[in-house]
């Protein structure tokens, strides 16, 4: 009986190598990235995209580019928007992936790329306009894997009303660090005096509000290298305004679920540095009533030093799409020609309708996007939108996202105050030295 | 006669045997068709993975392509990770304060609420609730008490007199505390269901017994309750020990492992590496030392319990 429950175990053990083994060839091959297929004989081809009642750009583009093409159909696959790449990554290893997917994690890219899973897009990549952004991010040893769409930019949002109520001047575009810190003490103090309890500003808990702008604007600042003493002044400013209570508290901020949308939203807060996605979601929760009616604007992000004021740096990553490697030649030719569309001004024209940070900020689309029922429309706001230099929040490679890990832990560490900024961040730079580059 | 009585033994012998084997076959035939749903089901969802698993523990694999054999590469790497190890110690950590204490809060709850008085389904079902309701819920909630300037458990201590109460979750010094205090709160439930059924199965007659020797309630606690439900709190402790060395839905919900990496658990570990990092062979080969940490617990706590009976 034991002899025969372990020849059952091992033939089943076998079984299952064998499987994984099969499907580890089955990925290696791709039948798509020849070339040469008809996309006129295809008549659907399939987009994955994520909380698709909420998130109306997917649907956007696929009506753009069907109103052009009627002949096509571009339908949508919904996934989980928190679970996303995980989702993704088994859909694709087991081959009932859709012919596209938007690469909604830039961090996850190497992944795709790494493992093979997306088609080599460097002929759309060459006939889209040179005015679309994000596409080095995208481009590895010279061939592009993916097409942005979208290109977002971390800005600073203000509230006019509760700057005016505490008698100071609107952020002009020219702010540093230490002006945007110096001021959310002030404001604070002047609208406690005027009797309302806002607080100065309201940084999210996310390490990338304050890592993401430090990778950024700090000049040869590299995640990878693991030389981290460039956070240290970030922490600093930050712990320094939850000292001064300028700034709400980590620990209330994680332990209250507190969401970034409801802070600035109900006027809790004067300023908030978030990205540029969230003017389409303020304007709807004025709409709908979930956000109080007030007078906002956005301006460019704070600098390090007044040197890049003219062209203010900022972050964000695109948002791109790529082709699953598994489609056959004519669904790839489809796909293609759906992603050259997506690259367009046209496309650009469509999302800026709905609040979404095209990848091509012409004249035109910025002309759109300005055209939007209850939008700020003064000058710092247009300013932000269209002069800024974006960098991606993370070098793409190997070892980002290990990286990213223990700068989370060391955020969360110095954030509440269980350790100083500058023995976090060394810290930090140890387990990245012991653990991922050493 | 002699003759005739060996041929009336010998002459009906075969058909009964040849009956019995086809017999034997049938109830083994049969007792197959009950069990293969579920065995498909475990082989399927459970043994396979399992089997994979620990192939892969000696690969670096990133859920695409082949899994590269690397031989014991993920394992010596796990012998200088500093995370790994503090992953390691905060999971013993979590489970040396959390078994005592789920033990005797539900063997406590169980106690006191085996006695026959009014309302007593209402007193359990009270005591039962948190185990059924949802875990995110529990940890929102829970956070939300424990906030440190805003959340009723400081003002309370604060109402108390206590100038400069802990910063619960938020410090790295109390955060595994008062995870472990929610889920002996969540657990106790639970556990006191299976203590309240084993203290029902406890005859009447030996406490009679006891008491006519004379022993008051405390002897007759340790001299018969505790010996009773030796089978109940076996069974509990090793349920109990696999639970915690598991423990992940409601770190991640309440800290994420955070402050720093003060709450960062295996389980966890192995979702960041796997999930997060797609390192899938080291963190399969975490998953790996993970099963062999729970079965060394429970073989060694089968173990005693067999001393113990004999």
């Amino acid at each position: 009986m034991k002899r025969t429950l372990l020849t059952g175990a091992a033939a089943l053990a076998a079984a299952a190598l064998t499987l994984t083994a099969c499907s580890g060839d089955a990925d290696g091959g791709s039948n798509g990235g020849d070339g040469g297929g008809d996309a006129s004989a295809v008549d659907t081809i399939t987009l994955a995209g994520w909380s698709l009642s909420t998130t109306p750009e997917f649907q956007v583009l696929a009506d753009a580019y069907q109103e052009q093409n009627p002949d096509i159909t571009v339908e949508l696959k919904e996934y989980d928007a928190t679970e996303y790449d995980t989702q993704m990554i088994a859909d694709l290893a087991a081959g009932s992936a859709p012919d596209m997917y938007v690469l909604k994690n830039l961090k996850n890219f190497f992944t795709y790329q790494d493992g093979d899973q997306l088609l080599d897009l460097s002929e759309v990549a060459s006939g889209v306009s040179d005015e679309v952004t994000g596409m080095d991010a995208y481009t590895v040893d010279g061939a592009t894997y993916a097409i942005p769409y979208r290109q977002d930019a971390w800005y600073l949002y203000y509230n006019k009303d509760l700057f005016d109520e505490a008698g100071i001047e609107y952020p002009d575009g020219s702010w540093t660090w230490d002006d945007y810190a110096a001021t959310a003490e002030e404001l604070t103090t002047a609208l406690a005096d005027s009797g309302s309890d806002a607080l100065g500003t309201y940084q999210h808990s996310w390490q990338s509000t304050l890592q993401g702008f430090a990778n950024a604007q700090v000049p040869d600042a590299d995640l990878l290298s693991g030389e981290w003493e460039y956070l240290v002044p970030f922490y600093e400013r930050v712990v320094a305004l939850q000292d001064a209570g300028a700034q709400m508290d980590f620990g209330a901020v994680t332990t209250n679920s507190v969401t970034y949308q409801a802070q600035f939203g109900t006027q809790e807060a004067a300023m908030m540095p978030m990205g540029s996605w969230y003017v389409a979601t303020l304007l709807a929760q004025q709409e709908s009533g979930d956000a109080d009616e007030f007078n906002w604007g956005f301006a460019p992000a704070p600098q390090v030093d007044s040197s890049t004021t003219d062209m203010p740096v900022t972050f964000a990553d695109p948002t791109g799409i790529g082709i699953n490697p598994a489609v056959d030649a004519d669904t790839a030719a489809a796909a293609q020609d759906f992603l050259a569309f997506v690259a367009s001004e046209d496309a650009a024209a469509a999302l800026a309708e709905i609040g979404i940070t095209p990848a091509i900020t012409s004249d035109a689309v910025t002309e759109t996007y300005f055209s939007i029922d209850g939008i700020p429309t003064d000058e710092t706001s247009q300013f932000a939108f269209s002069t800024h230099e974006v960098l991606p929040e993370n070098p793409v490679a190997a070892e980002t996202a290990a990286l990213q890990n223990i700068l989370n832990d060391a955020h969360s560490a110095i954030l509440a105050g269980t350790v100083s900024p500058a023995d976090g961040i060394a810290e930090a730079m140890d387990r990245a030295q012991s653990e991922v580059l050493g | 006669m002699a003759t005739t009585a060996v041929d009336v033994a010998a002459a009906p012998t075969p058909p009964p045997r040849r009956n019995s084997r086809r017999l034997t076959l049938r109830r083994t035939f049969i007792g197959w068709t009950f069990i293969l749903p579920n065995f498909i089901g475990f082989a399927v969802l459970t043994l396979t993975p399992v089997v994979i698993l620990f192939y892969l523990a000696f690969t670096s694999w990133n859920a695409f392509g082949q899994a590269n054999w690397i031989g014991l590469e993920n394992f010596q790497r796990l012998i200088t990770d500093g995370t790994f190890h503090t992953a390691l110690a905060n999971t013993a950590y979590y489970a040396v304060m959390h078994i005592p204490l789920t033990l005797a809060a539900s063997l406590g709850l169980a106690l006191l609420l085996n006695h026959k008085m009014r309302g007593i389904a209402f007193f359990r079902t009270v005591a039962f609730f948190p185990y059924i309701t949802s875990i995110v819920a529990i940890a929102v909630v829970w956070n939300m008490l424990f906030s440190p300037d805003s959340g009723p458990i400081n003002q309370f201590l604060m109402a108390l007199g206590i100038d400069n109460p802990p910063g619960w979750t938020t410090s790295a010094t109390w955060s595994m505390p008062s995870i472990v205090l929610v889920s002996v709160w969540r657990e106790m439930g639970y556990y006191m269901l299976l203590f309240l059924a084993g203290l029902q199965a406890i005859p009447r007659e030996l406490y009679e017994a006891a008491r006519v020797d004379g022993a008051h309630a405390i002897q007759r606690f340790w001299n018969v309750t505790v010996p009773s439900l030796r089978p109940t709190t076996f069974f509990v402790t090793v349920i109990l020990t696999i639970q915690s060395f598991k423990i992940l839905d409601l770190i991640l919900v309440m800290t994420d492992g955070g402050p720093g990496t003060s709450t960062l658990v295996l389980a966890q570990y192995i979702y960041r590496k796997g999930f997060e990092e797609n390192d899938f062979g080291y963190a399969s080969a975490v998953a790996v030392v993970l099963f062999f940490i729970c079965l060394a617990l429970t073989v060694v706590q089968f173990l005693l319990n067999k001393r113990r009976e004999v």
